[in-house]
Parts: C-alpha cells; structure tokens; sequence
C-alpha cells in the first residue's frame, strides 16, 4: 500500500464534518411519450424514425443513408464484421453501425448503449454515422427510471443523446465534432 | 500582479469585453430556460447538495468503498498525494507500455497539475481532444472557463490558429470548417494513440466505476481505441449510488450549457478484454479543504461553469484574469485553498451580487464564502496596504456620528475646491479612473432633516 493512501485516507478521516444523512431521492414521474422522447430527440440534433419492426430495418436503412459502403450491425449481415478484437484500421472506416438501444430517456432524448450491444466500444463513436434501434415500450420518462431499470452498468456504457457535437467556436454549434455525425433512432 | 491588474488589459478591447459578456449571458439564459423546464429543479438542487454533504461526510469511508469495487474490476488504482505525484505515476503507467503518443479528454485536474508539460518535456507526445482544448493547446495558451475553454477567442483568432497550425485556409472563419479540419487532424491522432487519459466527472463508490460526459466524445473514442485508459480524479468526485447519478446527470448539462444532458454520458467500470484501466485519486489540497469549516462545501462543486457565466465580475474580466486552473467566483474561493498569498485578490473579484449562489446546482454558497474569504485574508495580512488602511479609517468614520458629520463636511466643500487634477489622480484614487464623482450636494440629509423638522408643517 502506497503511504499517500494512507496520508489521503488519513487526512479525509481527521478533517470531515460530523455525519450527515443520505436522502431518499424520490421518482419525480414525469412524462414518458414517445412524443416527448421524439420532440427533445430532435431538438439536440437526432432523428426519429418510425418502423413496424426490426424486419423492416434494411430497406429503411438503404433510404436513408443510400451513399453508406461499410456497416457494421448484430442486427443483420452488415459489410464489415465487427467484434471486441476488430482492428483500429477496420473500425476507422465504418461509416454506418446500426446497434439496438436498450432504453429510451424522454426528458433528454438519450438512449442507453450497454457494452453488449456496440461489437467493439469504439464502434459507436468511431462510426461516420450511429443507427440506435429501440422498442418504443423501452422508454422512460427521467433518469431515476434509468438509472432504477438499469440490472447494471456492466464493464462499460453509454447514454448517448444525438449525433456528436461541439460549439468551442464562438458558441456556433456545429454537428459531427469527433465522434458520430448524425444520430437516427429507429423506433418500432 | 492581481486581478484587478489582469482584467485591465482584457477591458483594454471594449468591443471584445461586451462580446464576452453578451456571449456568457447567452449561455445563463440557456441555462434558464432548460432549467425551468423542469419542475422539480430546486428539489433536485437539494438533493445533490445532501447527497454531497453526505458523501464529504464519510470521504474516507467512501474512498475505500470506491478502490475496493474498482479493484474488484480489474481497475488499477493508485493515489497522489499532490500535482507532482499524480504526473510521476502516470508518467510511470506512459513507460511502463513503452508509449508515446497520448491522447487526453478534457480534464481540469490534469490541467491544475500542469501534467502536459511535465509529459512533453519526458518526450511524450500529448494532444487535448476536445475542440477548445486542442485550440488553445495550439496557441499554448490556458483554458479560460471551465466547460467552454476556448470562450475567450473570437473565430478569426481560431481560424488564424488553424491556418498556421492545421493547414486551413488563410482567412477561414466559418466554424462548420474550421471544426471538420479540426476532426480530420485529431482522428488521426485518436488512431495512433497508445494511451488515453480521461478525467473523471462522477465516481460512483458503489460500483467502483467513473463517468465521463463529453459532447463531442473525445473521451470515448480515445479511450476506446487506446490499449491503456488512465482517468484522473479528484478524492470530491466520490457519490455513493449509481442511482445518484440520476440526480447529478440531470442536473449538471442544464447548469453548464443549457443542454437537457450532454450527448455522452458514459460509464466505465471495466477495462476492456485484453486492455488496462488505471484510476489515479488525487488530493493536492482537497483534504485541507476539507478541513476548513468555512469553506468545505466548495468540493461539493460539480464544475459546470454555471457561476462563471452569470458572473458580472467574470463575463467582464475574461478567465484568464484570475490565473488559475478554475476561474471565476467558485474558482476564487478555491484558490486561496492552494495559495493564500498568490490569489489574494481574488475573493475580491466579486460583487457578492450572490448570483452565483442562485445558479449552483449543488447549492454552494459561493458568495458567502467569498465573503469569508476576506476576513481571512484580511486577519491574514494579505490584503493591499491601501484597501487595508482606506477600510479601517471609513470604519472609525462610521461607528462615529460626529466624525461622520464633520467628514461629509468637508468632502462636500473639498471636492467644490479640490483641483481635479488631485481627486482624478490615477494612482490615488483608482475609482475615479473610470468614473466622474458626482457634485457634492449643498447640504447633507441630516442637515436637511433638522431644517424639515424646524419647518412647521
């Protein structure tokens, strides 16, 4: 054991104030429509888009990103293979990876991506663009929900709310900063 | 040099100073909006601030907590007493893989420990990814605000900056450009990195796992891509629950930008297969904190910048004025923490208008303490001469009705006949720099009290 582990642990234990209560954080309820859900989605910069099921994804798919070479999905055969070994270079030119979305947030528009369902954790950044697929009966109206549905966080996940995005210019947002430049949520 | 002497030369650009306010403002109003959107705002405000004290309340206990299920993970854990600790041992982690190229998220404890230069100067190679980050790591210049570190620059000063550095056009200014040139250059550093540093926005002592929130996702796709993740902390980054994060997610992207949440909120708790995940915990200061009374709720701040941005004081003087790694009210309480002599003058960049009190998601009382501050400073003996001297001899003018009477007097009459060559006098009345002083009125209230009073009505 390191002695600042014992000099930090030490000082933390000589300098804290008397014990103060852990409270209770109620469930605020909320509302948990997809209207909302699509309505904040939307206004960050994402993209809903309504399907009958997960069957339909590869027609819609092809319309709305015609131009896309290399995908990458656990939902159906995609052009690149994709799994937690691929190589750097492979993964660098992915420009479509199509993943399933575990839940829905309606006060934020994001949308939990556990470890499980991204083939390789960069996929979902390193990606040109990000297809989420959700179960519309999967969202929630606030983080409590979540966080309170969530089994646990496994060794690695994401909200993940629109495409990437910055506004370090002069506050200008600009859409496509490092990570994926558009976001769609297929819901169905 | 203080900061009333740094914010001279920012004020110097009058047309530059009311953009950087209008600018700032903009971003208050955001959080305004976003955040009477939600009902349960003030509950939630509350909430956090409990959950804080709670967590202050038993650090060591939760610190231990922490390692333990962080350890449990497979995460590497290692503790810095100090700035010069923390870059030893990820220095050590960097050569210990035989690496050079290091890319890193935004962090403000890498950047309060000075860890870029101390690496540069060992031959390692590291580059900031976060947009703000990267252009002001290009003009070798510090960050001016927390969350927004390049607010300070105007997009001709970014777009110069490119121009020499990443090959843009001379004269680019659009940002939608000027940001595509800037994700080119830095995918290809992503690429190449062998080692990732992230700092660390919420460590979650139940689960041993810390979240990172980035817009732009420099932290996920360099940590992802890296063979080694090394994350930073702070010991105050501690919550107890995962279903803490709840509270603290919803609250902390409406108080820094306005945003319902940032558009990544992610949580790592394992290493990848194959791949290593070390957390550094640092002090440097925060146990002495801590032990202040006064002054401990300060580590209970999230960093969101939301006091920075309705700051009269700061939207006016600019970030760099306070020359220290957090700028602005809660960085001027902060500071003197470090180095009461240096930062002295801080404490006194501040209205105590209490705005920033009202704006803190978890409820610091930053004016207060701003307040303390110079009480302390004062006993301290670290105030200016002149400011020390001024304030006593206007105290004993105010505890004394006839001192008051007779010094109204004759700074009624002394100004009259006083050359102004000798009341504007740069060097002795600092105030009237800027300012005209009023014309004294014929009479004082009192006088005209008593005159009122004589008067039948």
């Amino acid at each position: 054991m390191s002695s600042s582990r014992e000099k930090i642990l030490a000082a933390a234990r000589a300098n804290k104030p008397d014990e103060k209560p852990l409270p209770t954080v109620p469930d605020f309820g909320g509302d948990d429509s997809t209207e909302r859900f699509t309505q904040v989605l939307t206004s960050i910069g994402g993209q809903v888009v309504w399907i009958d099921g997960p069957e339909q994804l590869q027609p819609v798919l092809k319309q709305l990103y015609p131009e896309s070479r290399l995908s990458a999905s656990p939902l159906f055969p995609g052009t690149v293979l994709v799994d937690a070994l691929t190589s750097t270079e492979v993964l660098a030119d992915v420009d479509l990876a199509v993943l399933p979305g575990e839940m829905g947030v309606a006060e934020n528009g994001c949308i939990w991506l556990p470890e499980a369902n991204m083939l390789h954790r960069a996929l979902p950044t390193i990606t040109q663009h990000l297809v989420l697929v959700l179960d519309h009966r999967r969202i929630v109206a606030t983080m409590h929900q979540a966080y309170e549905q969530l089994p646990s966080t496994g060794g690695y996940g994401a909200f993940v709310a629109g495409p990437s995005k910055t506004a370090d210019i002069e506050q200008s947002l600009v859409i496509g900063a490092h990570g994926a430049r558009s976001l769609v949520v297929l819901l169905y | 040099m203080n900061h009333a002497t740094r914010a001279a030369k920012f004020v110097g650009d009058a047309d530059r100073t009311t953009w950087h306010d209008e600018t700032l403002w903009f971003v208050r109003a955001k959080r305004d909006k976003a955040v009477y959107a939600v009902p349960e705002f003030q509950d939630l405000r509350e909430l956090a601030s409990q959950i804080k004290d709670h967590t202050l309340s038993k650090l060591d206990t939760y610190l231990e907590q922490f390692e333990e299920q962080a350890k449990r993970n497979g995460v590497h854990i290692h503790w810095a007493a100090d700035a010069a600790e923390h870059n030893a041992i990820i220095l050590d982690i960097i050569r210990q893989h035989n690496a050079t190229r290091v890319v890193k998220s935004k962090s403000m404890l890498t950047e309060e420990c000075h860890l870029n230069p101390h690496l540069l100067s060992n031959g390692i190679e590291v580059v900031d990814t976060d947009l703000g980050e990267r252009i002001i790591q290009l003009r070798d210049e510090a960050p001016s605000h927390l969350v927004l570190p390049a607010i300070h620059l105007k997009k001709e000063d970014v777009g110069e900056t490119f121009f020499k550095h990443l090959g843009t056009a001379k004269g680019e200014v659009d940002p939608q450009v000027l940001t595509e040139a800037a994700r080119q250059h830095l995918r290809a550093r992503f690429l190449a990195a062998e080692v990732a540093i992230s700092g660390v926005n919420f460590a979650v002592a139940e689960t041993g796992g810390v979240v990172v929130c980035t817009n732009e996702g420099n932290a996920d796709l360099g940590v992802n891509l890296a063979h080694v993740h090394i994350a930073a902390m702070g010991i105050e980054k501690l919550i107890p629950r995962l279903s803490d994060l709840a509270v603290f997610t919803r609250l902390l992207a409406r108080s820094a930008t306005g945003q319902p949440v940032t558009t990544y909120t992610s949580h790592y708790t394992k290493p990848a297969a194959g791949k290593e995940m070390h957390i550094v915990i640092v002090d440097n200061g925060r146990t002495k904190q801590l032990g202040r009374p006064d002054f401990r709720a300060s580590l209970k701040c999230i960093r969101c910048g939301a006091c920075m941005n309705t700051c009269p004081v700061y939207r006016r003087s600019g970030g760099h004025s306070y020359d220290f790694t957090v700028p602005g009210p809660i960085g001027a309480i902060l500071s003197p923490n470090i180095d009461m002599k240096k930062h002295s003058s801080l404490p006194f960049a501040s209205t105590l208008c209490g705005s920033c009190s009202d704006v803190c998601p978890v409820k610091i009382d930053i004016h207060t303490q701003l307040y303390k501050w110079r009480q302390v400073l004062g006993e301290a003996n670290e105030i200016p001469a002149s400011k020390k001297w001024s304030m006593k001899l206007m105290g004993r003018l105010l505890t004394s009705p006839k001192a008051f009477g007779v010094g109204g007097k004759l700074a009624r009459h002394g100004i009259k006949y006083l050359p102004y060559s000798l009341t504007h006098a740069r060097h002795f009345n600092v105030w009237a720099v800027a300012r005209e002083l009023p014309t004294p009125p014929k009479q004082s209230f009192r006088e005209w009290y008593q005159q009122q009073a004589n008067t039948p009505a």
